[in-house]
């Protein structure tokens, strides 16, 4: 990298943060992207696919295999495209930043994926209390229906090329791809059941492609300057460049963009002004939370999906929650599975109870009034429930708790009642 | 006492030199009052101002030692809550004096239950000590508009008019409420209110009960909160408040004196009646306050984010007693200024309208002690005369009749205020700034309530007799019906300290040392029995500098 900082140097770029302003996004570098796209739109996924973009609301999963399978419908019919901004987990605000200050990066975006799968109907799906998101993201579309590139797009596509800004419902849940198609189609977000997988019935049936802001936020910036360019973006063997939501314990949290594989350590120390107080790293929760804690020892993994995942965790959306010496464990486990607990949709029984009975025997652990026998009967829910679930909220839960129970027995096992 | 010349009249040869006469000439004024202010009033001491580094009012001018304890740690961390019993309640009322018991009061009527948390007991307050009584425009050539007028012309035009309004029209039914709740006030032969005028004001407003007032609005408050069912915890001051998932504030961190232990209160709304800043001593002066008014209120909000206005304005008392030394700081009532006695400086000569408004009055008396012709004692204490013989001179056997707190002062002092006079010297009184409100007493912070001496706004840089005692109950009944109202639409939320994280990031940012901690809950001469010590207070004990 040619950069003397690593930090916001694409996403959030502080030269580009300024709102729902095209005119200045087209003076600036916007349109770039969209134009060589379409020029060329056979290339769109060849040069994504070279680049490798991962799903980054937390999957990681290959974009352009995603692409591929709403590519292959059949394009007689509209085809989704829905931009999820529900983003509601514990810890994470990297889309509210995306959305609000740079909506232009991330509706070009999406129309390039729009092109290069042949989706029409692209579905902003936004967070109902990030009011600013939804206003920006609303006057920035209206900006673009007056150039000439939704005309172009339309008669490259064979059909019009729609826009619509939703409010989403404001369930944590709502974010799962299949609820959030529910949740669009005006029911209760439910998550579905796969099969059918929403690439061939999606949203009102019909072929749906779900990518996260930040995913679509990275399209434009690959067209304009080549998947090398992006693949250079990234530290080690990674691609690109990731928005860590930094919080907790440390003296400067927020949102840095960093070259995706930028160390644990690097982001808490150098870039985050290092721990509060100076007091020790504890445990960094990541991105959800509902994922393995990372302790002290996992310090130097480098922050891509490949290496957190050998350290037996996951990057999730990169939020990293730190927590220092003097900070109880089991109080935050209470309040991170309380959360899944009430934000779990109810439909299958073994999540709606198991997050709520799992949560009840926290909080009696945690104010003291706990039993070892309710620490055994804690112990065996995250045994037996994991992969009851339609959808990842219980496993994600389970995750979190068995992860503390391993790296932090004694504080389970310190506030217990004798007999 | 801390007049910067210890020059003046000794006491002896004051006291034998004075005589009582019925009338004396008020000379003219040397000074135009705004140059008087800037002279001689404590505010205008440079060397005693700063401006804050850290928070929402960061860049404002503040006293130093309250910007000392708003720049503070906290006194509690994470670990201290592990294990904390959480209690439930819908609206949470810290501070247990006038204003704290009628908003209680007003949410529990609309159906809340309400808990109600003290950092000594219901009723340890200020409103106690108010003694000159309480405005409201109900005489018939009176107006609101003319309370109003008054109000922000003494607030040296500072006051936020929408608060004054709501103050100025509020009063006749405070006043209504009042009685209604059981408390007494002097009435005429006809049993109609009487009323008198105070110091800076056009009309005679001022409701009272003898020189009392206070205590006997905190009686009728204290027995009504008592047969309710509001919850009362006595000896539990709040060390934080607690912030939640949405940018709010819901509920508290209680550490109990008698049990020891830190208690979480998870509250849909909270309302903080903590009351003013007097035994902070600003610029070492006594005060009239009470053991309380530490300004645990101002820090509390400060950190949560609200934002507070006026923090380098006080109200300095002109009429505290300064001597004996032991009394010292005892509030004498403007009442008997209102009522036409005089200040005399040592060679027995008025020196100012004594009905001006209190900043003017403080101001002459400490520009007569700081120019020699102040009275000395031998506890090197400077002060004036309040000339008590003069008035029973003019109007025989009124100091008996109107002023039994005042004689029953005397007594203590072993003065007989008929024949001598009492000697004074500006007390440190009230808290003119505060946490920003709107009418309703809502902070800048949703959840939470400012209401009493810990807001702001309403007095603007200077407060007249007879607004605290109107404010309380007027702002104190309004928060009270908004937090009760506030419950009913309120999501539960996931309480949090992430704002003392922050608070820890600011002063590490900068570069302030986090040596000291706040709120300060108790004056730093308190003593405490061993039994009653706990880590709480020791570790503040041993962090002073």
């Amino acid at each position: 990298m040619s950069q003397t900082s690593p930090l916001n140097q694409v996403l959030l770029h502080p030269d580009r943060r300024f709102g729902a302003d095209l005119e200045t996004w087209l003076i600036d570098i916007g349109g770039e992207g969209l134009e060589k796209a379409i020029q060329a739109p056979d290339e769109i996924l060849p040069t994504i696919r070279t680049a490798n973009l991962l799903g980054l609301g937390g999957s990681g999963f290959p974009t352009h295999v995603k692409w591929e399978f709403i590519a292959n419908e059949s394009n007689d019919q509209d085809k989704y495209l829905i931009c999820n901004g529900n983003e509601d987990e514990p810890g994470t605000f990297k889309d509210r930043i995306l959305l609000q200050e740079t909506p232009h990066q991330v509706i070009e975006g999406a129309m390039i994926t729009a092109l290069a799968t042949g989706a029409n109907q692209i579905v902003f799906y936004i967070n109902p209390d990030q009011t600013e998101s939804l206003e920006a993201m609303k006057e920035a579309v209206n900006q673009w229906d007056e150039t000439q590139y939704i005309n172009q797009i339309s008669t490259l596509l064979g059909r019009p090329l729609e826009f619509y800004v939703v409010a989403s419902s404001g369930h944590y849940i709502g974010g799962e791809e299949t609820a959030a198609i529910e949740s669009i189609e005006g029911k209760f977000p439910f998550p579905r059941g796969k099969p059918p997988y929403p690439a061939q019935q999606g949203l009102f049936g019909l072929p749906t492609l779900i990518n996260n802001t930040e995913t679509l936020a990275n399209v434009s910036h690959i067209m304009r300057n080549g998947a090398e360019w992006y693949i250079n973006q990234g530290a080690g063997a990674a691609h690109g460049t990731k928005i860590f939501s930094l919080s907790g314990d440390v003296l400067r949290p927020g949102a840095y963009e960093l070259p995706m594989g930028t160390p644990l350590d690097e982001l808490i120390y150098t870039h985050g002004g290092g721990m509060l107080l100076d007091r020790k790293l504890k445990a960094v929760f990541t991105g959800g939370p509902s994922n393995t804690i990372l302790t002290p020892r996992d310090l130097d993994v480098p922050l891509d999906f490949d290496s957190v995942q050998e350290r037996r965790s996951s990057l999730g959306t990169g939020a990293m929650i730190v927590i220092s010496e003097g900070t109880g464990i089991v109080r935050r486990v209470t309040e991170y599975v309380s959360f899944f607990a009430n934000s779990s949709c109810g439909q299958c029984p073994s999540c709606k109870t198991g997050t709520y009975y799992a949560s009840q025997l926290l909080s009696r652990i945690d104010s003291g009034n706990g039993t070892r026998a309710d620490l055994d009967t804690l112990i065996n829910l995250t045994r037996i429930l994991p992969g009851s679930g339609r959808c990842h909220l219980l496993d994600g839960a389970m995750k979190l708790l068995d992860s503390s129970l391993y790296h932090f027995m004694n504080e389970y096992e310190q506030p217990l009642r004798r007999n | 006492m801390n007049s910067t010349s210890a020059t003046g009249i000794a006491y002896q040869e004051a006291i034998e030199q004075y005589r009582p006469q019925p009338e004396r000439p008020l000379p003219e004024p040397q000074l135009e009052n705004r140059k008087l202010l800037k002279k001689f009033h404590p505010d205008h001491i440079d060397s005693s101002r700063t401006r804050l580094n850290i928070g929402i009012n960061r860049g404002d001018n503040c006293h130093k030692q309250l910007a000392q304890l708003l720049q503070s740690d906290s006194r509690i961390s994470e670990a201290d809550l592990a294990g904390a019993a959480t209690i439930n309640t819908d609206v949470l009322v810290i501070g247990g004096g006038g204003a704290g018991c009628a908003a209680a009061l007003i949410a529990e009527q609309q159906g809340a239950n309400v808990l109600l948390a003290t950092k000594l007991r219901l009723g340890d307050s200020n409103t106690v000590m108010a003694e000159g009584g309480i405005q409201a425009s109900i005489n018939k050539e009176d107006s609101p508009q003319n309370h109003f007028d008054d109000t922000i012309r003494a607030g040296h035009h500072h006051g936020d008019p929408d608060l004054v309004s709501q103050l100025a029209l509020d009063g006749p039914d405070v006043i209504r409420w009042l009685i209604q709740q059981g408390m007494q006030f002097d009435l005429d032969e006809f049993g109609d209110l009487l009323t008198r005028r105070a110091g800076g004001t056009s009309s005679d407003r001022i409701c009272f009960y003898r020189d009392y007032t206070g205590l006997e609005m905190m009686r009728v408050l204290r027995e009504a909160v008592h047969n309710s069912n509001i919850e009362v915890w006595d000896y539990c001051p709040t060390v934080e408040l607690l912030g939640d998932d949405m940018k709010g504030c819901s509920g508290a961190v209680i550490s109990s004196l008698k049990e020891r232990k830190y208690i979480q209160i998870n509250a849909k709304a909270v309302i903080l009646a903590t009351g003013g800043i007097g035994r902070m001593h600003l610029n070492h002066f006594p005060t009239s306050n009470h053991f309380g008014a530490t300004g645990d209120g101002l820090v509390l909000a400060y950190r949560m984010g609200a934002a507070l206005r006026d923090l380098d304005s006080f109200q300095y008392h002109p009429t505290g007693l300064a001597h004996p030394f032991h009394l010292a700081g005892m509030l004498i009532t403007e009442g008997v200024r209102s009522c036409g006695t005089y200040l005399l400086n040592g060679q027995g000569e008025r020196f100012i309208d004594e009905l001006s408004a209190r900043d003017i009055v403080a101001a002459a008396v400490i520009r007569e002690c700081q120019e020699g012709r102040g009275i000395l004692t031998e506890d090197n204490q400077n002060g004036v005369w309040l000339d008590t013989p003069g008035i029973e001179l003019r109007q025989p056997g009124i100091l008996n009749q109107r002023f039994p707190k005042l004689m029953h002062l005397g007594r203590k002092a072993e003065i007989d205020l008929t024949q001598k006079p009492l000697l004074i010297y500006p007390t440190l009184h009230y808290q003119n700034g505060g946490v920003v409100i709107n009418e309703n007493g809502e902070t800048s912070v949703p959840g939470l309530f400012c209401i009493g001496e810990v807001s702001g706004g309403i007095h603007g840089k200077n407060r007249l007799m007879g607004n605290a005692l109107l404010e309380i109950i007027s702002f104190g009944r309004r928060a009270g019906l908004m937090a009760a109202q506030r419950r009913k639409n309120k999501r539960s939320s996931q309480l949090s300290i992430e704002h003392l994280n922050q608070l820890r990031r600011e002063l590490t940012t900068a570069e302030i040392p986090l040596d000291c901690q706040g709120p300060l809950l108790f004056p730093e001469y308190a003593k405490f029995d061993l039994d009653s010590d706990y880590e709480g207070l020791r570790r503040n004990r041993s962090s002073k500098p």
